[in-house]
């Protein structure tokens, strides 16, 4: 239970698949212009992610290494696909204001990657505990990034209006230049982070 | 040669598999899919002609000169009593591929009300098009497809002038004015071809 725990852990800032792993950064970039589509994307991502390492994970004995990428995409291609079926079919709502961001789930290179490197090699159980990190890690970024250039960009925070009306948006931080720009100043944070958090664990072990 | 062979046939099955648990799951969605998108429609065309009871099926008789917009669909929409207008359902592309708009056309060659169905452009720029809190008039809150209620066809429909655009998206505000733009031409075109009196 333990190792599981520390698999989940990784994600979310030690192995951050966006700011330390630094892949899936086109999709991450592209979609966090306002909150509420983090939010979706990330929760998206994270759902595929989960079936693809499961499946994948359950069938890597069946998978010979040398056709291995073209199955992987198969699986994440078909998932991909049904999650954006049934929700054109039976959430019309969601599926109107994320409909863009699914068929990129696709080349979203986590997936690809994660499925690689992780659950073609390892049990169900830590497959699923590692999609589950690497998902809110992807998505607490996505939220992050998209929260700080949604409120200066354009005066709102998921759709709401939090700034006073006099507040003129600085539009850099909506356009592509200020979204480079925010996910730098992630990347620093996180890893003053995880400066900071190995420090103290190596304090606690000595002390 | 024996190798090979093996692995196609595992690649093939897992392709396989995989194309048939997609049929499977379109096959069950597919109905609520249609469903869906036809009770989008008849909503959009509910919110442009408030009155409307009843709307025929016009698709045949109207077609697009322009290069690039389709009309998927066509009504002629009625009131309990008397026609309405016409609506046309246009497809074009803009800056993220197809856009989907439902145009609607008054009798008096006047624009009734625009609806995004479909739009697939950059979030938080182009996207805006469809999002009823983005005003493109801030100060009457107006959205973009909003500012063309009211609209004459022989207004000029040209972005920066008598269009206004959204901020930093003016791929997506020219693409989407054009295809209004031909939609309502051709409705006016079949109102006038039509026996129906104009309101002018």
């Amino acid at each position: 239970m333990k190792s599981l725990w520390k698999v989940f852990k990784q994600g979310i800032i030690f192995e951050n698949p966006l700011l330390m792993l630094m892949i899936g950064l086109c999709s991450a970039l592209a979609v966090t212009s306002n909150v509420s589509n983090g939010i979706g994307m990330g929760l998206a991502m994270t759902f595929v992610l989960l079936f693809s390492e499961i499946f994948i994970s359950l069938f890597r004995k069946a998978i010979p290494s040398s056709v291995r990428m073209p199955i992987f995409l198969i699986i994440i291609g078909a998932f991909t696909t049904i999650v954006d079926l049934v929700m054109k079919a039976y959430f019309p709502e969601l599926s109107k204001s994320m409909g863009v961001f699914i068929p990129l789930i696709v080349v979203n290179c986590i997936i690809m990657g994660r499925v690689e490197a992780f659950a073609y090699k390892q049990k169900v159980m830590p497959a699923i505990f590692d999609s589950f990190g690497m998902g809110l890690g992807y998505t607490w970024v996505l939220v992050g990034i998209a929260a700080f250039r949604e409120i200066l960009g354009n005066g709102t925070f998921a759709g709401m209006q939090v700034m006073p009306q006099s507040y003129q948006p600085i539009l850099f931080f909506i356009l592509p230049p200020g979204g480079f720009l925010v996910f730098g100043l992630f990347i620093s944070l996180n890893i003053w982070l995880k400066d900071r958090m190995q420090k103290s664990a190596a304090a606690k072990e000595s002390a | 040669m024996k190798g090979n062979l093996r692995l196609g046939v595992v690649l093939a099955v897992f392709a396989a598999v995989g194309c048939a648990s997609l049929a499977v799951v379109y096959s069950i969605t597919e109905s609520a899919i249609a469903a869906q998108s036809q009770k989008a429609l008849s909503a959009s065309l509910q919110e442009i002609f408030p009155d409307a009871a009843s709307s025929e099926d016009i698709s045949s008789t109207v077609s697009s000169n322009v290069a690039g917009i389709k009309f998927e669909q066509a009504f002629l929409v009625k009131s309990a009593l008397a026609p309405l207008g016409v609506a046309i359902k246009a497809q074009g592309s803009s800056y993220g591929g197809p856009a989907r708009l439902l145009v609607g056309m008054s009798l008096n060659r006047s624009i009734a009300g625009v609806r995004v169905l479909e739009l697939n452009d950059t979030a938080g720029l182009g996207a805006n098009a469809k999002n009823p809190g983005y005003f493109v008039n801030k100060a009457e809150k107006i959205t973009f497809p909003g500012q063309f209620a009211g609209k004459f066809i022989t207004d000029p429909f040209e972005v920066k002038k008598d269009v206004a655009a959204i901020t930093a998206s003016t791929i997506t505000s020219k693409a989407l004015t054009g295809i209004i733009k031909a939609s309502a031409e051709a409705a006016a075109l079949w109102l006038e071809n039509s026996t129906l009196a104009g309101g002018n």
